[in-house]
C-alpha cells in the first residue's frame, strides 16, 4: 500500500480549528516536524501557544483521529508543546490592547513638568503625520487629558466595554471622563492599578499605530502596573532643565530600565522663554539640563520645547498647540520631539526578546 | 521549560527547579523571617509541575503551578543566573 504523503496529513488536520484564534490550526504554523516512517507510522509536534490551552485533549484526539483515518497510516504519535511567544504575550491574550502595535509611555518622575502637554502634543503631531493614535491618561489622581483635548464627554458603553472619546483625531480615554466634575478619586494603591488596567482591557481601543500612555509622577502603582501589565514599546521621560527635575526623571528613567523597558529618550520641557515685550530670550529654569542627563546616561536626547504662552493657552482651551498654531517655535518643538520618538520606536520593533517553551 | 535569550543562549529549566527557587515573600520569607522553602523538605507532585507561564510586561516571568501557587515573579537576570 502506498505512504501517506505530508499534504494528505496536513490537509486533514487543517480541518482542526483553534476556538480562540479563529484559524485553522495548519496555517496557524502549530503542526511541526512531521514525519512518516517506512511503515506509515506518522510522528508531529503539535505546538500550542500556550501550555495552559484550554482545547489542548480535543486536538491531541482530534488531530489522532483524523490522521488514524487516512489509508495507510499505521500508527500516530502526536507530540503536545507549547511555545509562548513573548512579542505576541499577554497576560489575558486577547484582552489587553490586542489591536495596538505600539505603545509609548511618557514619564516624568517629578510632577508639574508637562507630562501631559507633551503627551497631547506628541498624540497629535503623530495623528498629523497620519498615524492611528490613541491616549490614554494613567493619571488617576489628577486627569488633565480631558481638558487639554477639550472633550469632557462621558464614554459610552457598548457590549459592556467602553468607547474612547474622540477628539482631535484621537482616541481617548482618561479617568477624567469616566469621573468627571469636581469630585476627586480618593483611591489606595491597588485601586490605582485596578483601574489603569481596567482603562487597557474595558476599553474597546479598536486597531491603533501608537498609544500613548500619560503616567502619573512618581515611581510606584501606576508605572509598576502599566509595565508589568503590557510589554511597552519604550518610555520618554519629560523633565525641565533644572536640576530638582533633571535629578528626578534619572530615577524615573533608572526605574523603567529595571522593569526592562527601553528609554527612548529625554525631552527637556519649559527650556527658554522668549519675552513678547522686549524679544530676549530667558532662560528661567536654567537650559540643557536633560541633554546634559541624557549624555549622562546614554539614552537620546529627543529635543527641548519653549516656554510659551500659547501652548498653555491652547491646552487650557482644549486644543493641542500642534493643531491651533503649528508654525509657532512650541509646535516645530514637539513635530521634531514626535519623529524622533518614532523613530526610536521603529527600532524597537526588531528587537529580540527571549522566547519561551514550556514541555 | 526552555529559554532561548536574545544572544541565543539557551537555558533548560526543570519544573521542581524553578519551584524549589520560586523567589517569592511566601516562599523566601520576608523581614528576617524565614519562609516556606526553608521549612518543608518536600513538596507534592502538584507543587512541582507548570500549570502556565505568563509573562510580566517585559521583564520576568509569572509561573504558576498546578497546586495553584503563582506568586513567584521571576525576573529575566534572575532567570539566567538560575542554572540547571
Amino acid at each position: 500500500m502506498a505512504l501517506p504523503s505530508s499534504q494528505q496529513i496536513l490537509a486533514v488536520l487543517s480541518h482542526i480549528q483553534d476556538p480562540d484564534l479563529g484559524r485553522d490550526v495548519v496555517s496557524l504554523g502549530m503542526i511541526k516536524e512531521l514525519e512518516v516512517n517506512h511503515e506509515g507510522k506518522v510522528s508531529f509536534t503539535f505546538e500550542l501557544t500556550t501550555p495552559a490551552c484550554p482545547v489542548r485533549d480535543r486536538f491531541k484526539s482530534q488531530a489522532q483521529d483524523l490522521v488514524g483515518e487516512i489509508p495507510g497510516v499505521t500508527g500516530v504519535d502526536v507530540r503536545m508543546t507549547a511555545n509562548v511567544r513573548p512579542a505576541f504575550m499577554r497576560p489575558r491574550p486577547s484582552e489587553i490592547l490586542p489591536g495596538v502595535k505600539q505603545t509609548i509611555a511618557v514619564a516624568s518622575g517629578k510632577g508639574g513638568v508637562g507630562k501631559s502637554t507633551v503627551a497631547v502634543n506628541l498624540a497629535a503631531a503623530l495623528r498629523n503625520s497620519g498615524a492611528e493614535v490613541g491616549l490614554l491618561d494613567a493619571d488617576i489622581y489628577g486627569p488633565s487629558i480631558p481638558a487639554m483635548t477639550g472633550s469632557r464627554q462621558v464614554p459610552e458603553q457598548v457590549n459592556g466595554r467602553l468607547r474612547p472619546i474622540e477628539a482631535h483625531g484621537l482616541k481617548l480615554m482618561s479617568f477624567g471622563h469616566i469621573n468627571p466634575g469636581d469630585q476627586p478619586t480618593i483611591y489606595r494603591g491597588p485601586m490605582v492599578g485596578k483601574a489603569i488596567e481596567a482603562m487597557m482591557i474595558q476599553v474597546d481601543w479598536g486597531q491603533l499605530d501608537y498609544l500613548v500612555i500619560d503616567l502619573p509622577p512618581g515611581t510606584g502603582d501606576a508605572s509598576l502596573t502599566l509595565a508589568q501589565a503590557v510589554p511597552l514599546t519604550g518610555v520618554a521621560i519629560v523633565c525641565t532643565p533644572q536640576d530638582v527635575a533633571t535629578d528626578i526623571a534619572v530615577k524615573a528613567l533608572q526605574m523603567f530600565r529595571k522593569l526592562n523597558v527601553t528609554p527612548l529618550g529625554l525631552i527637556e520641557n519649559m527650556s527658554w522663554y522668549i519675552c513678547p515685550s522686549c524679544g530676549h530670550r530667558h532662560e528661567i529654569f536654567s537650559h540643557g539640563g536633560a541633554e546634559s542627563a541624557a549624555k549622562r546616561l546614554g539614552v537620546p536626547f529627543l529635543g527641548a520645547v519653549p516656554l510659551e504662552e500659547g501652548i498653555r493657552e491652547d491646552a487650557d482651551n482644549g486644543t493641542p498647540v500642534v493643531i491651533s498654531r503649528p508654525d509657532s517655535a512650541g509646535a516645530k518643538a514637539f513635530v521634531h520631539i514626535a519623529s524622533q520618538v518614532a523613530a526610536r520606536t521603529s527600532i524597537q520593533s526588531f528587537r529580540q526578546l527571549p522566547v519561551i517553551n514550556v514541555h | 521549560m526552555e529559554i532561548t535569550w536574545e544572544d541565543g543562549n539557551r537555558i533548560t529549566y526543570s519544573a521542581e527547579q524553578l519551584r524549589w527557587a520560586c523567589p517569592c515573600a511566601e516562599c523566601r520569607g520576608e523581614m528576617g523571617a524565614p519562609g516556606r522553602l526553608s521549612r518543608v523538605k518536600t513538596l507534592s507532585p502538584e507543587e512541582l509541575s507548570i500549570k502556565d507561564v505568563t509573562l510580566v510586561g517585559q521583564y520576568a516571568l509569572q509561573i504558576a503551578f498546578e497546586s495553584g501557587h503563582a506568586t513567584g515573579i521571576y525576573t529575566f537576570p534572575y532567570l539566567r543566573a538560575l542554572r540547571s
